[in-house]
């Protein structure tokens, strides 16, 4: 990333995405006044019909806002990059990449169906992961990449299982249908699994405690990439889920309460975290958790106020936030460094970036007339007129203001001011191309200052209307109103903010003495990781020993619980009548199969076993032929001998039986016997039962007329059911030919 | 009788043309003419492709409704024999070059087809274990193929004895079933077990034909002999063994359960439901901890035929469908993943460990971004083909009323998903000093590596029509 | 005769079992022969028993005079005995070569795919 300006950056890998930005940005600016007069823009295409997938987009309030603020900053981050990464040998690739997260992350904020939705959601979390890791040879760049692909991926997944679970209860995946019924989900029984994924989904990806830990780590990425996706705009796809699902899911206790505090210990923790940072790229991060948090809080409650504050603050912190980071870039580039306290006075080298820097940090620290100031005015009236805590809630919205002022102080204030620092590199300015995106950002949040109603009526209104279900409710965007408490408030900011600036040396020491002793989340993740694959692998070698023997054992245990299972759920234990009519001969028969058995079970020698096998063997045909089968008893006898003659013509090549016996016999011996017994009741009951002789009957009439046999058994296997005749040939065939590869002349090798 | 065996002239066709071959073979030079054979068993798998997709649609059945012939097993045997033809082909050149290419090869295959055929065609228990044989048997033959190595051999032993096992369990339960219903027939077995009703006896049979069906499409807890067969064989029957046979084995348990027992819906569905959940779970979780590539596959198909089972344990002419969508994607995908696995090699050895994809991105951009595309689609990352798989099958799950279980699949593919994403994040942000595979010449396998990726991306458009048929292969079996 | 032939039938399968479970490749040969018996004579006994009545058609007549023995099933066990022939004689091949391959037909030891270290 350090590679030198080069003078040719003019390329078509460079500036293409750029045009693209800037089309997608014009068009959606023509939709503007459209959405302004109320109505809403939808466009369907079917995709797959059959599996029920459309593709269906909305443009109302709150997808227009986000799409101006992805396409628009998006033009002017592009633009940048080009100049940023100009000559670098992958530039092709992040442009690439670049430009699919922004069309992925316009299709998240236009899509009225949930499953597109989530599609293009994933696509978000694939493309950070790729732009996360762009550094591919840094191993912290690529750690970071995984950590956040692994933390938004699994949040991705419990949206998909809340999508089907809505799908399920309202019966439809399109979100504006779903708007329609305003109670479908609230009063459904799955409101709080749904709810509990939902969160889980938007928390994730917008960074909440406890799921913070990703995204400071992101900042692994090239600085247009933290600009655009980890401040401006991916992140706030979490944000953007909580708005749209916000008719459908808010109003509950558990909604209220969960997002007010998920909110407020993240913005709290972050932006005491912020000043804690000497990098200042890192210490934006925190910042932007703060306003992620401060968003959350907000967006917890349905009241006018509250959610007018969290409409002007995301567009105020888009605006500032992009600029900041963009300004870092130019800093980085032009000095070397990113540490706060090499750097001062950069001022006199950069003009034109600090003043943008400065323009936006008064933004950022909440100063009149700039946007900042409304946005921040409406946030404490929003906090003072939430359903929850007013009074914690507006406390920690000051606290974590006040740090921001001072961390504003920190960050664009400090690196610009005063005497000359002391960086790696003379700082140079940067070119105009780099300069472009955070003066024209910075204007933009002086500018809406100023005039606030360009915004109110176009997008604000609006929005709000599309995240509360109806219009009427947005509150106006003043730069004065008045003293009221929101004005003092402020004013207490400032004094506060004001102080911290100055003790934030000792603070940040104190800090980072309290950090370095307290687990923190990131440091659990790799042991949570590798506790995973612990578990993987000890599962893995629980069951998957190689042992052939586990194998046949868990095999068996199956079958017989599966058995005995099935046997007592459906109560089916009815032994008839257990007295055996049995006939001496048959007695006979029966003791000889059991002595063969018990012989070949028991025995140690291979040709006492063969000859055990033997007996039953004809034992067995003698049974078929006492029971009218004598075709089956002819060939039972053949197949037997030649089982036999086989057996002891390999038996001579073959090793001795080992003893048996061990601890495990055991157990083979109670499965054995288990599956025994099971076998028997059921087969108890099949004979218990009537036979069905129709098919038979069939087969008795026909097997002279029709087939001229007088053997119905022969008649069977040669004409009616000739194809298993066939297929009997083929598989001895392929016994032939595999007994035939495998003894083809190769005794010779017999290389272990 | 005449009329009969038309029907089923693609199966005697083939037959025939496997002992034409083996004849020709013995005759001849023996195993210098295995790569010709190759080619030609190639060629009349996929003609006997066109002649099955095109010969009409309507159901017929032959030998009293033994042997059944309709757009159902036309679907599967397209699919089997279009996945079998291009595993054959690529396998060519990796089995030339390690000297493993003997004629018993494409005649054995050419076999496991036939049984394959049958058994998706089977409308009688009997058939049903015969064609399940055939092509155990071939396949057990073709696993201990690799006669010098004791990988192969040990994996073709214990393949055999689980697998006989399995067969045991299959006519155990087929017996059961004729003991209660009186017949071997599923028309006969359907018209005993209606409206909901079964005999507990009955049910033993079914949980046992279960059982040992389960064992064939390696699903939990019949899974055991996957890894180590998948491992053990040499990698162009392992690939053989990833495709054709899953496709012929998920399409006979449809078969099964839909052809015989559709009328007692409710009592397999409980069962399938539970093999998906803890196939779907084991799958993923196993594979995490995973180095061989192969391993890694078996792993990764135990859990893809969870996914399968989803959609059969729907119990609808949706859940077929989708369960048929699912698995030509899944044939697709493993067809392409194979092939790039047969062209990894350090100084001519043929390498199966995960680190040979290290840095694949900065030797061969190309084929690693094929790579991307396919582990995604594994993973079933939208909008990759692979992703509609799954979403269909959870689709027809949540229609039928199991939304638990669309919820556990949801859950388990984030595991899996995990696996696949791990491989790629070597490929593409690997350590860079560590050393991976070679870089392959080998047009073959690239050309079925590129194809399948572009299928998984080009196919979101429209599926390629899959979905029609499939609809109409679902409808021939539910009905 | 038919409980008689259904405790048989279970001891077979108990044997069969335990002898599988043995670890040795010869023993599991013995249990799968063991086995294939025992599903037989299971079609067979699902079939009904009927002594001294074999299923032939005499001379001159249309059908079998009187009941005969249940043919179907007697075909299907026919067709079973066959493949289970087949089966066996590659298993027996199989073990052949597998005991010249790896030394050993103890199950146990053959962990290649697995092997210990592992653990």
């Amino acid at each position: 990333m350090t590679s030198s300006f080069s003078r040719s950056w003019l390329s078509l890998a460079g500036l293409l995405p750029v045009a693209i930005a800037t089309t997608l940005f014009i068009l959606f600016l023509q939709a503007v006044p459209v959405i302004a007069a109320g109505r809403t823009l939808r466009q369907v295409w079917q995709w797959v019909p059959g599996l029920g997938v459309d593709l269906s987009f909305v443009i109302d309030g709150l997808s227009l806002t986000f799409a101006l603020l992805i396409s628009g900053i998006g033009a002017l981050v592009m633009l940048y990059s080009a100049r940023y990464l100009a000559g670098h040998v992958h530039q092709a690739r992040f442009s690439l990449l670049l430009t699919s997260f922004m069309l992925a992350m316009l299709g998240l904020v236009l899509s009225d169906n949930l499953l597109t939705l989530f599609v293009f959601w994933e696509l978000t979390t694939i493309t950070s992961y790729l732009l996360i890791g762009f550094d591919h040879s840094a191993k912290k760049a690529r750690r970071s990449a995984l950590q956040a692909l692994l933390v938004t991926g699994v949040g991705g997944l419990a949206l998909l299982a809340a999508i089907i679970l809505i799908g399920t209860t309202a019966g439809t995946f399109e979100l504006s249908e779903l708007r329609a019924m305003p109670a479908i989900l609230t009063g459904s029984t799955l409101y709080l699994p749904i709810l509990v994924l939902v969160l889980l989904a938007a928390f994730t990806k917008s960074a909440q405690m406890p799921f913070h830990f990703w995204l400071p780590n992101a900042m692994a990425a090239p600085t247009p990439v933290s600009a655009y996706l980890h401040s401006a705009t991916m992140v706030k796809a979490g944000i953007y889920l909580l708005a749209r699902m916000h008719p459908s899911l808010s109003g509950t206790d558990v909604w209220l309460w969960t997002l007010t505090i998920a909110g407020a210990v993240t913005t709290v923790f972050a932006s005491i975290m912020a000043v804690r940072q000497t990098d200042l790229k890192l210490a934006l991060a925190y910042t932007t958790l703060m306003a992620l948090g401060a968003l959350t809080l907000l967006l917890g409650n349905s009241t006018g106020y509250a959610i007018t504050a969290a409409v002007t603050f995301l567009i105020v912190h888009s605006l500032y936030k992009a600029a900041l980071f963009l300004v870092i870039g130019i800093v980085d580039h032009g000095t070397g460094t990113r540490e706060v306290d090499r750097l001062s006075g950069l001022v006199r080298a950069m003009p034109v970036t600090a003043a943008a820097a400065a323009v936006a940090a008064l933004s950022m620290a909440g100063f009149p007339p700039f946007l900042g100031f409304i946005g921040k005015e409406l946030k404490y009236a929003g906090a003072l007129a939430v359903a929850s805590e007013p009074v914690l809630v507006a406390g920690a919205v000051l606290l974590s203001s006040a740090l921001m002022f001072a961390v504003a102080g920190i960050v664009a204030l400090r690196p610009f001011w005063g005497k000359a620092g002391d960086p790696p590199k003379p700082p140079k300015e940067g070119p105009w191309a780099m300069l472009l995106g955070p003066v024209v950002l910075a204007g933009l949040g002086a500018f809406f200052g100023i005039m606030p109603s360009v915004i109110a009526t176009t997008l604000v209104n609006p929005t709000v209307t599309a995240i509360l279900a109806e219009p009427g409710e947005a509150k106006p965007l003043l730069l004065w109103a008045g003293i009221n408490l929101p004005l003092l408030l402020s004013i207490a900011t400032f004094v506060l903010g004001a102080f911290l600036y100055a003790l934030h040396r000792p603070l940040r020491r104190g800090l980072i003495w309290i950090t370095q002793r307290t687990p923190s989340l990131d440091g659990g993740w790799d042991g949570f990781l590798a506790g995973v694959m612990a578990v993987c692998r000890w599962q893995t070698q629980l069951l998957q020993t190689g042992i052939l023997r586990r194998y046949l054992f868990l095999t068996f245990a199956t079958a017989f619980v599966a058995m005995a299972g099935t046997l007592v759920a459906k109560d089916a234990i009815d032994l008839p009548n257990l007295v055996p009519d049995v006939l001496p001969k048959h007695g006979m028969l029966f003791v000889l199969i059991f002595l063969g058995l018990a012989l070949t079970v028991i025995t140690q020698s291979r040709i006492a076993a063969i000859a055990g096998l033997g007996v039953v063997g004809i034992g067995i045909a003698m049974l078929f032929i006492l029971f009218s089968a004598p075709d089956v008893a002819i060939t039972q006898l053949l197949v037997e001998t030649l089982i036999v003659v086989l057996f002891a013509a390999a038996a001579l090549r073959l090793p001795h039986l080992p003893r048996g016996g061990s601890g495990w016999r055991f157990w083979d011996a109670m499965l054995a016997l288990g599956l025994g017994v099971t076998t028997t009741a059921i087969l108890l009951m099949v004979t218990a039962s009537p036979v069905d002789r129709e098919l038979t009957g069939f087969f008795e009439g026909a097997s002279w007329p029709e087939a001229f046999g007088r053997n119905i058994v022969n008649v069977i296997l040669v004409d009616f059911r000739a194809l298993d005749t066939f297929g009997e040939i083929a598989v001895v065939l392929v016994a032939a030919i595999g007994a035939y590869a495998l003894l083809k002349g190769t005794p010779e090798r017999q290389k272990k | 009788m005449g009329a009969d065996l038309t029907i089923l002239l693609p199966e005697i066709f083939l037959s025939l043309c496997a002992m034409a071959a083996l004849i020709f073979a013995v005759y001849t030079t023996k195993d210098e003419v295995a790569p010709l054979l190759v080619w030609g068993t190639a060629a009349v798998f996929v003609a006997l492709a066109l002649w099955v997709a095109l010969s009409g649609n309507v159901t017929r059945t032959a030998f009293g409704g033994m042997f059944v012939d309709d757009a159902f097993a036309r679907f599967a045997k397209v699919t089997i024999l279009l996945s079998a033809a291009a595993i054959l082909v690529m396998s060519k050149d990796y089995m030339v070059k390690r000297d493993l290419l003997r004629f018993e090869y494409p005649v054995l295959i050419a076999l496991a087809v036939v049984g394959m055929m049958i058994m998706v065609s089977a409308g009688d228990l009997m058939m049903l274990y015969m064609g399940l044989e055939l092509q155990s048997l071939a396949l057990y033959v073709v696993a201990s193929l690799r006669r010098d190595s004791v990988k192969s051999t040990e994996a073709g032993l214990k393949y055999f004895v689980l697998g006989a096992l399995s067969s045991g369990l299959l006519l155990y339960g087929a017996s059961l079933t004729y003991g209660f219903a009186g017949t071997t027939s599923f028309a006969g077995i359907i018209s005993v077990a209606t409206d909901g009703n079964i005999s507990v006896g009955l049910l033993f049979g079914l949980v046992f034909l279960t059982a040992g069906l389960a064992f064939k499409v390696s699903a939990a807890p019949f899974h055991m002999w996957t890894p180590d067969v998948y491992e053990g064989s040499p990698t162009p029957v392992t690939a053989f063994f990833a495709t054709a046979p899953k496709v012929a084995a998920m399409a006979l348990f449809a078969r099964v359960v839909h052809d015989a027992f559709g009328g007692v819906v409710g009592d397999w569905q409980q069962i399938l439901a539970f093999l998906a959940v803890i196939s779907m779970f084991l799958g993923a979780i196993a594979a995490i901890g995973q180095r061989d590539i192969k391993r890694l596959m078996a792993y990764s198909s135990i859990a893809h035929m969870g996914f399968a089972l989803v959609g059969l344990s729907a119990g609808t002419a949706q859940g077929v469908e989708a369960m048929l969508i699912y698995m030509a994607i899944y044939v697709t995908m493993n067809v392409g993943t194979f092939a790039f696995i047969l062209t990894m090699e350090q100084d001519g050895r043929h390498i199966t460990d995960i680190g040979g994809l290290n840095m694949l991105s900065a030797r061969e951009p190309a084929k690693a971004l094929a790579m991307l595309v396919l582990f995604f689609s594994l993973a079933g990352v939208p909008p990759l083909l692979g992703f509609f798989g799954k979403y269909g099958v959870l689709l027809a799950a949540v229609d039928a009323g199991l939304g638990w279980l669309a919820v556990a699949g949801a859950i388990a593919s984030v595991i899996g998903a995990f696996y696949y994403l791990r491989i790629v994040f070597f490929m593409y942000f690997g350590d860079p000093e560590a050393r991976g595979t070679d870089v392959a010449v080998a047009p073959v396998q690239g050309a079925f590596l590129i194809a399948s990726a572009a299928v998984m991306v080009l196919g979101i458009i429209n599926l390629f029509g899959v979905e029609a048929l499939a609809a109409s292969a679902a409808i021939a079996l539910v009905n | 005769m038919e409980q008689l032939l259904s405790v048989l039938i279970g001891a077979l399968v108990a044997g069969s079992v335990f002898l599988m479970l043995a670890g040795h490749l010869l023993r599991f040969l013995f249990g799968l022969i063991l086995l294939s018996n025992a599903a037989n004579l299971t079609i067979f006994l699902a079939g009904g028993l009927t002594p001294g009545a074999p299923p032939l058609i005499s001379e001159g007549a249309e059908g079998p005079t009187g009941t005969v023995a249940n043919a179907l099933p007697q075909a299907l066990v026919l067709t079973a005995i066959v493949i289970g022939f087949g089966l066996f004689a590659f298993a027996l091949i199989l073990a052949f070569r597998a005991y010249q391959t790896l030394g050993t037909l103890d199950t146990d030891a053959m962990r290649v795919a697995e092997p210990e270290e592992a653990q």
